[in-house]
């Protein structure tokens, strides 16, 4: 009797429930254009890749002017990403436990590469350390180069990822305040203690969250960087532009499998991601 | 004198939340700042930790005669309770309380074993052994203030701050920990400053009491001198079990209802409007006039339910209502009954004039 009662129970709707036809469509439309405008793209990178035959995708792997591109890609993340960690951590860390004037100002500017096009952000540098910049000709005189070589692919990426981690931590930082902090400092902490063992353990999920978001887009920049690299093969390729070369170059195979490695590296993003977030949860229950 | 603060003034941009502030807390006293939200006493307290800086030079916080207004927070040695206890929600119970120790410079730090030793005696001081392993989360709000008060003490504090250490527990919690902490002073006599807007936790724990109102001190007594003798009309009516009665005061007595009575204090010879505040338990009720002087008033209702039986009256003439407590004895000769008429004969009159703040 009772298991009949709870049976009904169970079958009828909830009241936020839509009706079942309603419900089918919804989820056909969006796996409809999820796999349109996600799967198949993505199956699409592969199949172009192996075109040739995974002699030809493994041939352009190998190839110097492909494996110079993937190591500038890593040299440029490895720099660009630790430093936005600190500096995000350190803006995030003054706007949220500090009042100061121009708070707003900084909160506006952290959010300034967001809003700008990434090929102006590259422009703004080629103005300000080209050979015809500000700086140009003293750079020429002491024998710097800063455009068209590593330092200008390091600048313009750490640029257009700069908000990713300081994002992610304002509000995390605010929603938890300052109380943790203050109680340590009662207990004795100096400042570095307190960080250390109370500010960075609170935060460190949500920071490398961040850490993760702006690795990809350090990885995967192309305007900003592509102004300022002036595309020299071997020297400042770094993937993406490697990848728009060979297109251009009417070798669509060798494109598509770089352009593979670059998938890899977002889909392994995306696992991390996901892992991370399931981590916080559980941590907040 | 253990803390002393003099002259402390604190404004938030323009809402003033101290002004010229000072108090004396002797080595080993439990002194209980109450007042109302906004009386400034969490700030006071802030101050005293080093969380919050007085405004002007003249504010100075003194620990034992040493001045520590310049000096920051975690070089002061207090310990502090946070309202929501502030654990970290990173560590076990166990490291939570070892925290303050683990924190200190390599040459004074105490050794591993001293540190388990000294956590140990504290769990067992706090009653939770057994759950040295937990998380702040995996804790009940009792579990956690107790924990926050053991990782306070832990440092071996020169003086212990306690914000609203009770505030965010029900009702039942709160009464057991009200008089843990009072016998948790007897044993360690540590010089303790507790926030609290509850009256009868203050009256019922500190040794004294301060009154604190709209940012400055309006009374400073044992909890007796205090609930007897308050000092204002603020402080009567904060404390609370009170009856207001308006009146006129004249030459050392004043009028209420058409009778006179004595009020100590008021001198002026000219009538003026005047407040006169009775404990509920210095009215005597009779039947008739009989030869003091009484006024006549009506009976709405009467509980008694308890040790002391409740009469609820109002005026006569102008139906201003007032309660009366009386024992149980009185209350079987007097048989009052809703709508009757009782004559009502005021001890103890406390008289402020009108327009004193209250």
């Amino acid at each position: 009797m009772e298991a009949v009662v709870t049976a009904k129970t169970a079958r009828r709707r909830s009241p936020t429930a839509e009706p079942p036809l309603v419900r089918w469509l919804l989820i056909t439309g969006a796996l409809l254009f999820l796999s349109l405008f996600l799967v198949v793209p993505l199956l699409a990178v592969f199949a172009q890749a192996f075109a040739k035959g995974p002699g030809y995708y493994f041939k352009t792997l190998a190839d110097p002017l492909t494996v110079s591109a993937i190591k500038l890609t890593f040299i440029t993340a490895g720099i660009a990403v630790p430093m936005n960690c600190v500096f995000g951590l350190a803006a995030a860390w003054a706007i949220t436990k500090f009042d100061f004037p121009g708070k707003n100002v900084l909160t506006t500017l952290i959010d300034l590469p967001f809003s700008v096009s990434p090929v102006i952000s590259g422009m703004v540098y080629v103005l300000v350390f080209g050979a015809q910049g500000w700086f140009g000709p003293w750079l020429i005189e002491h024998d710097i180069r800063i455009i068209f070589a590593v330092p200008g692919l390091v600048l313009a990426t750490t640029f257009v990822t700069f908000p990713f981690v300081a994002r992610e931590l304002i509000p995390l930082m605010q929603a938890q305040g300052c109380v943790d902090e203050e109680a340590a400092r009662v207990l004795g902490a100096g400042g570095w203690q307190t960080f250390w063992r109370v500010t960075l353990p609170n935060i460190k999920w949500g920071l490398l969250y961040g850490v993760i978001l702006c690795n990809a887009r350090a990885m995967g920049e192309f305007g900003a960087v592509s102004v300022v690299s002036g595309h020299i093969g071997g020297q400042t390729n770094t993937i993406p532009l490697h990848v728009q070369f060979l297109y251009d170059s009417y070798n669509q195979a060798g494109a598509f499998a770089v352009a593979s490695v670059l998938t890899f590296l977002a889909l392994v993003t995306i696992a991390l991601k996901a892992w991370i977030e399931r981590k916080e949860t559980r941590l907040k229950l | 004198m253990s803390v002393e603060v003099r002259n402390i003034t604190k404004k938030f941009g323009r809402y003033p939340a101290l002004h010229g502030v000072s108090l004396k807390v002797a080595s080993g006293e439990l002194v209980a700042l109450l007042g109302p939200s906004g009386s400034g006493k969490t700030t006071l307290l802030r101050i005293i930790a080093g969380l919050e800086f007085p405004d002007t030079a003249e504010g100075r916080v003194l620990y034992f005669g040493e001045d520590v207004t310049d000096m920051p927070a975690y070089k002061r040695r207090a310990g502090f309770a946070f309202q929501h206890y502030a654990l970290f929600r990173h560590l076990d119970v166990f490291e939570n309380i070892a925290f303050g120790l683990r924190v200190r410079s390599r040459w004074s730090r105490p050794r591993e074993a001293e540190i388990r030793e000294r956590v140990g005696k504290l769990l067992q001081l706090i009653q939770l052994e057994s759950l040295a392993k937990r998380f702040p989360s995996q804790l009940s709000g009792g579990q956690r203030q107790r924990v926050a008060l053991a990782r306070a003490l832990a440092t071996e504090p020169r003086v212990l701050l306690l914000d609203e250490p009770f505030g965010a527990l029900d009702a039942k919690v709160r009464k057991e920990l009200r008089h843990w902490l009072r016998q948790l002073h007897e044993e360690i006599h540590i010089t303790t400053l507790f926030v609290t807007h509850d009256q009868e936790e203050a009256l019922e724990v500190a040794d004294r009491v301060a009154i604190l109102r709209e940012g400055h001190i309006e009374q400073i007594g044992t909890p007796e001198e205090i609930y007897d003798h308050p000092a204002t009309p603020f402080v009567y009516d904060f404390l609370g079990n009170v009856n207001l009665f308006a009146g006129h005061a004249r030459e050392g007595a004043v009028i209420i209802g058409g009778t006179k009575f004595p009020a100590p204090g008021m001198a002026g010879g000219s009538e003026t409007p005047a407040a006169a505040f009775v404990r509920p338990h210095d009215i005597h009720v009779t039947r008739e006039p009989g030869g003091a002087a009484t006024f006549a008033a009506r009976v709405k209702h009467s509980h008694a339910a308890g040790a002391l039986a409740h009469l609820e009256l109002e005026r006569l003439d102008n139906g201003e209502p007032f309660t009366v407590q009386l024992s149980k004895e009185q209350f079987r000769q007097l048989r009052p009954r809703p709508g009757e008429r009782v004559y009502v004969e005021l001890r103890n009159v406390r008289v402020f004039p009108e327009g004193d703040p209250t």
